[in-house]
């Protein structure tokens, strides 16, 4: 019994992981729009996001951030040639989960034989978002990551799953970049879409690729709660090989305005 | 009406794509399926066959040599380095080629697991000997097994032969039945893999291939050797047919001197006079008794008569100081339908450092 909940949890949190990496919410963490000030939403595997004035938007994983402490920043900036522009700026410290899930037995992700240094990142994101009609949305993105650690992070320590495999790569390379397209938009007036691809780059690491899209259909059951079905189709390179994965997504997520 | 249509469609679309995309973690693999058939990178030609061929059977121990694996030897080690792997399996393909077996049984062959670099060690030891063509079929297939480290694992047996191979089968063995669902879901599926050898001096060549369970409680492995023996009368039971099959058999000869490894296998960390799952053979003395109906590579009355001559098996055990003989206990066969060359039989025990078990090989008469 104590075996099942131990790999309970350990699954419970890779999923987790994996949808708080693998899914944005279609009104603003895709795009370069901002929440309104004073304007919170937060979903069972998206990071509580706060407005703190129309053009600064602060987000975290809260419950990650007890392994993995992580906040970004979206700034919204003057619009560049008709197109809305901010900038994305995340800070993450991934030592405590990483050391966690380095153990013996049922849950161990990482083999306890390794030591895990101290290690942060830093990802720096452009946006760029036009809207051509409320049913057609577009957000075009690049980013350039960055990692420090402590000391060497010995490359068998590698995770080697989909999407927790191109976002760790990082710390092993020193730095990272990134690019995406968003399109979304409104279907109905209770239904909307999001259809999305990114592209993660290693360069000079043997496994440099990895590409992933998904497609969500959003039902926006009032302004305060909205459900998210749909799929991830992810391509990477790992340690043994190309390969293909098609995974589900489910979310909910609620909004409130906190403060005028 | 439009948009209703594009509405239904892209729901459609949608649900279809999320049913597709509940990918399972772990291969359970059917009854029974077709093997994976490989070949080296050069073929050597001219393969001619002489009317005795020697079989060898050899855990290999997934190139792992005899480093303080966590899984069996008290050790903490999990994830070998490339160099590591290689550095073993030269020496296993050096000995191979020096013993030269015409057709050549492998257990813990992996060739697609972190533990050893994700080398395709199946592939690397047809390239790397005279051997032409191989098939495997694997026993523990995960995407991802989140215990120790261990993540993505494809391990199995294998059979390299120098004649082509056809007619493979992977037959599933029973599962343990001392586990608990999920343990078990994650866990080894042990298998047969059948294999007929396109030998140019015989028509029905089989070989069997067999991993039996190791640390099951119950009966499990009784249950797995009557699988074996099954598929040993199927093909006596073709006229003219003859087979060689054999492993690592996990068990020990009706009337051996000792059943009970409980000291030997106990690590520093378990409680003092515990035993270890899989290290006492007390209950399981007549096992093997059925194959024995057979003819095998090492006859009972040899064994019986000097028991350690014949063990195969042996562990370095971080907890216990290196006896002189460090093999003890025999835990890998082969049998045959046909006819053992009298006194061709070897247990190559000078292999110690190249796995933890040591190989058994034996000549047998091959006439149409």
């Amino acid at each position: 019994m104590k075996v099942i909940k131990k790999i309970y949890v350990i699954f419970l949190a890779l999923f987790f992981t994996s949808y708080a990496f693998a899914i944005n919410a279609p009104c603003s963490a895709g795009t370069a729009y901002t929440l309104p000030k004073g304007y919170f939403e937060i979903g069972l595997f998206q990071p509580l996001r706060y407005g703190q004035t129309e053009t600064l938007e602060w987000s975290t994983h809260p419950i990650l951030d007890l392994l993995i402490p992580n906040i970004t920043i979206k700034k919204a900036w003057r619009d560049f040639a008709g197109w809305d522009f901010a900038t994305r700026h995340n800070i993450t410290y991934p030592t405590p989960l990483l050391r966690t899930i380095s153990r013996k037995g049922t849950g161990g992700i990482i083999s306890p034989e390794f030591d895990i240094p101290q290690m942060f990142s830093l990802r720096n994101e452009v946006l760029l978002t036009r809207k051509f009609s409320p049913s057609f949305l577009i957000t075009g993105k690049a980013g350039l990551t960055l990692a420090v650690t402590s000391d060497e992070l010995d490359e068998r320590t590698t995770i080697d799953l989909p999407l927790v495999f191109p976002r760790l790569g990082v710390f092993y390379n020193g730095y990272a970049v990134n690019f995406g397209l968003d399109v979304g938009g409104d279907l109905t007036s209770r239904f909307a879409y999001l259809t999305d691809v990114d592209i993660f780059l290693l360069p000079g690491a043997d496994e440099n690729f990895a590409f992933e899209h998904k497609s969500l259909i959003i039902w926006n059951k009032s302004k305060k709660f909205q459900m998210m079905l749909g799929y991830k189709l992810v391509f990477g390179e790992y340690p043994f090989g190309k390969q293909w994965h098609l995974l589900p997504l489910f979310d909910m997520q609620w909004a409130r305005q906190f403060r005028n | 009406m439009k948009i209703n249509l594009l509405k239904k469609l892209f729901f459609l679309i949608l649900i279809c794509l999320i049913c597709w995309s509940c990918e399972p973690l772990v291969n359970k693999f059917d009854d029974v399926e077709d093997a994976e058939l490989y070949k080296s990178k050069d073929i050597i030609d001219s393969q001619s066959v002489s009317d005795t061929l020697l079989i060898m059977t050899w855990n290999i121990r997934f190139g792992a040599g005899r480093i303080h694996w966590f899984g069996d030897c008290c050790g903490d080690r999990v994830i070998m380095t490339e160099q590591e792997v290689t550095t073993h399996l030269e020496k296993l393909a050096d000995y191979v080629c020096r013993v030269k077996p015409d057709i050549l049984l492998l257990q813990e062959v992996d060739i697609e697991s972190k533990r050893s670099a994700y080398i395709d060690q199946l592939q690397w030891l047809l390239d790397h000997t005279y051997f032409n063509y191989g098939v495997y079929a694997s026993m523990w297939q995960s995407q991802f097994i989140p215990s120790d480290g261990l993540g993505r694992m494809d391990m199995g047996g294998a059979i390299l032969s120098r004649w082509k191979i056809s007619d493979t089968e992977r037959i599933a063995l029973p599962l343990r039945g001392d586990q608990d669902a999920l343990t078990q879901y994650f866990y080894l599926r042990r298998c047969i893999i059948k294999a007929r050898i396109e030998l140019p001096n015989c028509d029905d060549f089989y070989v069997l291939d067999i991993h039996a369970s190791a640390f099951s409680t119950d009966d499990t492995k009784k249950n797995q050797f009557d699988c074996l023996k099954g598929e040993m009368d199927k093909i006596n039971d073709i006229p003219g047919a003859l087979f060689v099959a054999g492993g690592d058999l996990n068990e020990l000869p009706p009337g051996s001197d000792s059943t009970n490894y409980c000291d030997e296998d106990r690590c520093p960390e378990d409680e003092p006079g515990s035993c270890r799952d899989g290290s006492d053979f007390t209950n399981e003395r007549n096992w093997l008794d059925d194959l024995y109906a057979y003819k095998s590579a090492v006859p009972l009355d040899n064994y019986h008569a000097n028991n350690s001559r014949y063990f195969t098996h042996g562990v370095v055990n971080t907890a216990v100081v290196t006896p002189i003989n460090p093999w003890n206990r025999k835990l890998d066969y082969l049998f045959t339908n046909g006819d053992w060359v009298a006194g061709s039989d070897s247990t190559h025990q000078d292999t110690f450092d190249l796995s933890d078990h040591a190989p058994v090989s034996a000549k047998i008469v091959v006439t149409q």
